[in-house]
């Protein structure tokens, strides 16, 4: 469940993406509105590439603990989860089957899934919300939005032993839902996962093997064919 | 759901020990790991954040992908261990037997087992008990004192 919301989070970021410029800010507030909006302003984006710092912030630690890396995703259901720093790892998935390759002595080796399974599940509930089906997060969360610098999408787990792993999700959307800041996982301990988004691109053609399982293209080249994409 | 590590290893092959070199790693300080645990051939991927303290021990937490805690794990320098978090893939029965024994085999400490350990780059080790084979790469030292509540085992004898 809680790997589930978090790629929920994830795929929110990539909805919000697709906002135009054209409709005024929701009321705030009124969270049945603003899903209704970032679920109208799904159909029209084809591709997402977004870059991101994932940070776990832990209260032991005094500093938070960092990851670098990219997210594309292409309509209807492919994603490519990519870690570049300070390790590579890539994971892959479409709605039947996902793949992890690992970066070790200088080449990337495709893991033996331990539980292909429960990523395979997680791969599509994201083909699903990325089909525009967002009206099973109000059955499953209460949600709130306030309004500011940012727009802040809260969503409480209405589940308790949901809540006891997560207390909620947070998605920061600019004001007018053209873009995701972040999302926040918040633990009941305090603890909390924070993925912070720049360098959004969209509706860019990525290159073959992009989304390959077996051996996708090296993420340099993609970058490369993003920066030139009109 | 498998206990992978637990029912895995239920003989250790013939041994080697190769204690860490000295000075390998700081004696306090933060390491950032990246391994992949094998086991019935199976393989996950994980990370680790391994705190050091020259007079308070080892503090070590597991995370996998999504940076969910699989283990925490606090070994005192007179050898106790405490366990703080265990889940279902690695329980703590595993945790304290077999955890704890790898980072006293890698990073320095009384090993309660033989090490099988070879290392064949910098900063990077493989660890192969024949049930299990963890494959682990340093990728990152912050030196420095860390904070004094990580080794605090009261945390565990409260749970």
């Amino acid at each position: 469940m809680k790997i589930t919301t978090y790629l929920l989070g994830l795929m929110l970021a990539f909805k919000a993406a697709a906002a135009t410029n054209e409709v005024a800010p929701p009321p705030a507030a009124n969270s049945p509105v603003v899903l209704q909006d970032l679920q109208q302003k799904m159909a029209s984006v084809k591709t997402v590439y977004l870059e991101f710092t994932q940070e776990r912030v832990l209260k032991l630690f005094s500093e938070p603990l960092k990851t670098e890396g990219v997210m594309l995703i292409a309509r209807p259901d492919k994603i490519r989860w990519e870690t570049t720093a300070p390790y590579q790892s890539i994971l892959l998935g479409d709605q039947k089957t996902v793949a992890q390759f690992e970066f070790n002595d200088g080449k990337w080796e495709k893991l033996k899934l331990g539980f292909p399974q429960l990523l395979q599940r997680v791969m599509q509930q994201m083909a699903l919300m990325n089909q525009g089906k967002l009206d099973a997060l109000m059955v499953d969360y209460t949600i709130t939005v306030t309004t500011g610098e940012l727009t802040v999408l809260t969503m409480v787990p209405k589940d308790a032993n949901v809540r006891g792993m997560m207390s909620s999700l947070e998605v920061h959307l600019l004001p007018d839902l053209s873009a995701t800041k972040q999302v926040v996982m918040n633990e009941p301990n305090g603890d909390l996962m924070r993925i912070t988004f720049r360098n959004e691109k969209r509706d860019m053609e990525f290159p073959e093997k992009t989304f390959d399982q077996s051996k996708p293209l090296d993420i340099a080249a993609v970058q490369a064919a993003v920066k030139n994409a009109p | 759901m498998c206990l992978l590590a637990g029912c895995a290893v239920t003989k250790l092959p013939p041994t080697q020990s190769l204690p860490p070199p000295a000075g390998l790693f700081p004696a306090n300080a933060l390491l950032t790991q990246r391994a992949l645990f094998t086991a019935r051939g199976r393989q996950f991927a994980l990370n680790g954040y391994l705190a050091l303290s020259e007079t308070d021990g080892k503090r070590l937490i597991v995370t996998e992908n999504f940076g969910n805690v699989m283990a925490d794990l606090l070994v005192k320098p007179d050898g106790r261990v405490f366990v703080l978090r265990s889940s279902r893939m690695f329980p703590e029965r595993y945790i304290r037997r077999l955890m704890a024994a790898d980072v006293a085999c890698i990073f320095g400490g009384a090993p309660t087992l033989d090490c099988p350990v070879t290392m064949p780059e910098t900063n990077h080790f493989v660890l192969d008990r024949g049930g299990y084979k963890l494959d682990l790469r340093i990728v990152g030292t912050k030196p420095g004192i860390q904070p004094a509540a990580m080794f605090d085992e009261t945390a565990a004898l409260k749970k």
